[in-house]
């Protein structure tokens, strides 16, 4: 019962704050509200036991990409006049929710009238770090590498385009 | 190489080089399309005089097969020339009177500017007629009839730098188009009808007794709605006396003495189909009779001499028609036969004076001529054509005539008034010609032209000898040679000797009737030229009116609404709807990425939406 | 709770769309794109939980790497960009309509 209340109310935050997230005009709103979304999903993700995957959220999203973001907006000095007039964003953010909802509102009667349940099965070692870690090192070791691989390439991707043409 | 191959296509390949050097080398020599244009038709003249020599003595037939045009299944269609008894008759006679009426053609047409041209046709006329000749089955006769209906087009509006000529081709050409439909609908009929094996005539006889009584009438019929165009009889005969616009020897080879028989030959070929069918075959009697009536009437109104001719042509084409008709088929053949000879000549002979005398054709200009040997070929085919013994058509006529007396004795009367009017027209035309108190003189009459009339002189004096009927003790050996399907008569020989001697008698009293009133007077300038019969019963009005005006008001109303508003409208704003749709497309596709993603988030909502809605009741 | 998960997943996947396709600012579209993977990862972590199959968990770790590159050359992107053209706004990126 308890976690059907958190449930609800980490809901409602998330949703909210994605919504104000793109619907903000300064992108530094936007970038403030997402750090909101992210942390409430890491609570989601706490709440079912999934505990290494909450730590990775945190670190990863909430603590480096948004910073990340957070940094190139003040590093290139944004103002009013470089953002987008956008002058009829809320009609198009209208329509779009209008051709999208045909699309939710399937997915979401098909989950409803799937069999799933909530199983009551709770192992105390799920979701922390050694099993995952177990899983990830057993099965999972080449894409593991891969993504090793991935990383470095957008690190030299990144590298590369930022620098100045010569 | 058989005989028949080089019979066909000596013409093809003559018209063919005449054709090439006339496009390749305007300044060619005329001597060089003479010669070519006389070997063609020469030889051809020299192998059909062979062919029917062989057929009649020996009695074989030529067959040469060429090759094999369809094949479907068992259905096979061979294009195969065959000369057997009725073809080489038509050989006979097709082939060297085309070769005379080449070499008139040389004089009559000399220094024209036209000269290779006219040759080119000429020569592909005949190959055209030859093949309808010795076509082994109707669809390749078929392509000789419309061979020579096309080449007869193209000769009748020759000088189409007169607009009016040109007319005369195309009212030629689609009234024949009546005519051919009858005749394909005909073939097609045929062709569902006949179970098995090919399509020759033979076959065809054969697997005549499986089909249909109804559907034979029609088929019967539709034949001879074909006939009925190539022959100008009514109710299609309006083409032929305009068909005169073209030059002299057209008139002689295509509209008197060949082409216009081609109707006739089909029904005969046809024999064993109409003798099924005496419905028919009665009504080509009547068709034939009030044709030969008709045309007999008007010609005694026209004053253009070849107009004449022409009225008397199709007036001896009712003749032969109404033979065919009481099924004396190879009366009408033998009609047919002296019919070319003698309408050759008279033909030759107007070309000739119509030559002569500054290209006046109308006989009131053209009185008191003074050309003593045209006139003496004139006489003699007058003679012949009014059936006076013993020239040649008096035999064929008479054997009609007592056919007619002997099958139908009111298509008789009537056969026997339109020939006292023949021999009224005829002699109308001749007495007002070169009797008369004024006088003219015109230039003198080439060799060329004159040379070619004689032989055909001689045969329309003699060419009755050839079917000579057992009351003058001969043996009607052309009837014996053709063996076709006809019906016998028996007319005793007292009736038949009254018959010849009333016939003649009337005839020699009809033309001193004519002496009387034409020869020197003025009758003829006192005849009125209006009136019903000048004016050909109104026919051609009544067919402006009927056909042409409406087919002219349908077009109008096919082309501006039809064509332009519907059509062209339908099609010009389904090109602007393209148009406007690409355009918007186009607009689609600006580069903005957000944009095709939200193309790709429409496809995938509304598959999503089609999906759902589709496997809604697996649900 | 597994249900509800999967509704809030989807719930935040089509917000993510819709921001992604309304908004000509580049840095929220960036975002945008982050959202979709998160609610991917929602899913996947409520499925993971579902089966007790942490292999799911798995995936969702290296989406978050992903996302992470992805952030790397994002970042340097908007950088370019913001050199070139002085603006944030994805209307003026038209290179692909072949018009420049």
């Amino acid at each position: 019962m308890q976690n059907e209340i958190l449930f609800a109310i980490l809901e409602l935050i998330s949703i909210i704050s994605s919504v104000v997230m793109i619907s903000a005009h300064r992108p530094i709103d936007s970038a403030l509200s997402f750090i909101v979304t992210l942390i409430s999903i890491a609570a989601l993700f706490a709440l079912v036991n999934a505990t290494f995957l909450f730590v990775v959220q945190i670190i990863i999203y909430a603590g480096a990409i948004l910073s990340l973001i957070l940094f190139i907006i003040m590093f290139l000095n944004i103002k009013d006049e470089n953002l987008p007039d956008e002058k009829y964003k809320n009609r198009w953010l209208l329509g779009t929710s209008i051709i999208i909802t045909p699309f939710s509102l399937i997915l979401i009667d098909l989950i409803l009238r799937s069999d799933i349940a909530v199983h009551a099965l709770r192992d105390e070692k799920f979701g922390t770090i050694k099993d995952v870690g177990a899983t990830l090192f057993s099965q999972w070791v080449l894409p593991f590498e891969l993504v090793s691989i991935l990383l470095l390439v957008a690190l030299i991707g990144a590298v590369t385009l930022s620098k100045k043409e010569a | 190489m058989s005989t028949l191959t080089i019979l066909l296509f000596a013409p093809l390949l003559s018209a063919f080089l005449i054709f090439l050097i006339t496009v390749l080398y305007s300044q060619t020599k005329q001597y060089v399309y003479t010669f070519l244009a006389l070997m063609g038709s020469g030889l051809s003249a020299l192998l059909a005089l062979y062919v029917s020599y062989y057929s009649y003595f020996e009695k074989q037939v030529l067959v040469t097969h060429l090759f094999t045009w369809l094949n479907i299944g068992d259905f096979l269609i061979e294009v195969t020339l065959k000369a057997d008894a009725l073809s080489s008759f038509m050989l006979l006679f097709v082939a060297p009177v085309s070769f005379l009426i080449h070499v008139y053609a040389t004089g009559y047409m000399n220094n024209d500017k036209s000269y290779g041209r006219f040759f080119a046709y000429f020569n592909l006329f005949v190959f055209f007629m030859l093949l309808l000749v010795l076509a082994d089955n109707p669809i390749v006769m078929f392509i000789g009839w419309e061979g020579v209906g096309l080449v007869s087009y193209a000769l009748i509006g020759f000088y189409y730098e007169d607009v009016k000529n040109t007319y005369a081709g195309n009212k030629a050409f689609i009234v024949n188009r009546v005519g051919d439909f009858g005749f394909l609908s005909a073939l097609m009929l045929l062709f569902l009808s006949i179970p098995l094996g090919g399509f020759s005539f033979d076959n065809i006889f054969l697997g005549l007794w499986l089909i249909d009584s109804h559907r034979l009438t029609l088929i019967a019929f539709l034949l001879f709605v074909g006939a009925m165009g190539k022959s100008a009889q009514i109710p299609l005969f309006v083409w032929l006396p305009d068909a005169m616009a073209g030059p002299t020897p057209v008139s002689a080879l295509i509209h008197a003495a060949t082409m216009v028989t081609a109707g006739v030959y089909m029904v005969a070929r046809f024999a064993p189909l109409y003798n099924m069918t005496p419905d028919i075959l009665l009504l080509i009697a009547y068709v034939g009779a009030f044709s030969a009536l008709f045309a007999a009437i008007i010609a005694t109104r026209q004053y253009d001499i070849k107009k004449i001719l022409a009225y008397s042509t199709m007036s001896q084409l009712g003749f032969m028609f109404m033979a065919l008709g009481v099924g004396a088929y190879s009366t009408a053949l033998f009609h047919m036969f002296t019919h070319a000879f003698f309408k050759a000549l008279l033909f030759m002979a107007a070309g000739a004076i119509i030559v002569a005398y500054h290209h006046k054709q109308d006989i009131r200009e053209l009185r008191g001529i003074r050309a003593s040997g045209l006139f003496i070929l004139m006489l003699i085919a007058t003679l012949t054509i009014t059936a006076i013994p013993p020239f040649s058509a008096f035999f064929s006529k008479d054997a009609i005539m007592s056919a007619l007396y002997a099958g139908h004795i009111e298509i008789f009367a009537i056969a026997f008034v339109t020939s006292l009017l023949t021999a009224f027209y005829m002699f109308r035309m001749l007495f007002v010609l070169f009797f008369s108190k004024s006088e003219q003189r015109g230039q003198p009459t080439r060799k060329s032209m004159l040379y070619p009339m004689t032989p055909l002189t001689v045969l329309c004096i003699f060419a009755g000898l050839l079917n000579v009927p057992e009351i003058f003790s001969g043996n009607l050996s052309v009837s014996h040679w053709l063996h076709l399907a006809d019906q016998s008569f028996f007319v005793p020989h007292t009736q038949e000797m009254l018959l010849m001697s009333l016939n003649t008698f009337f005839t020699l009293a009809v033309i001193v009737y004519t002496y009387k009133k034409y020869a020197y007077t003025d009758a003829i300038e006192f005849e009125k030229s209006d009136g019903m019969i000048a004016n050909k019963f109104y026919i051609d009005a009544l067919y402006t009116k009927t056909v042409v005006t409406v087919l002219e008001k349908l077009s109008y109303f096919f082309d501006k609404k039809i064509s332009q508003l519907l059509i062209d409208g339908t099609i010009n704003s389904m090109a602007l709807v393209y148009l406007k749709v690409g355009n918007l497309f186009a607009r689609a596709e600006n580069g903005n990425v957000r944009f095709y993603a939200l193309y790709m988030l429409i496809g995938l909502v509304s598959g999503f939406v089609y999906l759902y809605w589709s496997l809604r009741s697996f649900l | 709770m597994l249900k509800g998960y999967m509704i809030l997943s989807i719930i935040l996947f089509s917000i993510g769309i819709v921001g992604l396709i309304s908004r000509r600012n580049i840095i929220v579209m960036y975002m945008s794109i982050e959202l979709l993977l998160n609610a991917v990862n929602l899913s996947l972590i409520a499925i993971s939980a579902d089966l007790a199959d942490s292999s799911a968990q798995v995936m969702s770790l290296i989406i978050i790497a992903i996302a992470a590159s992805e952030a790397a050359l994002f970042m340097s992107l908007f950088v370019v960009l913001f050199r070139n053209r002085a603006s944030l706004d994805v209307n003026l990126f038209t290179i692909l309509g072949g018009k420049e």
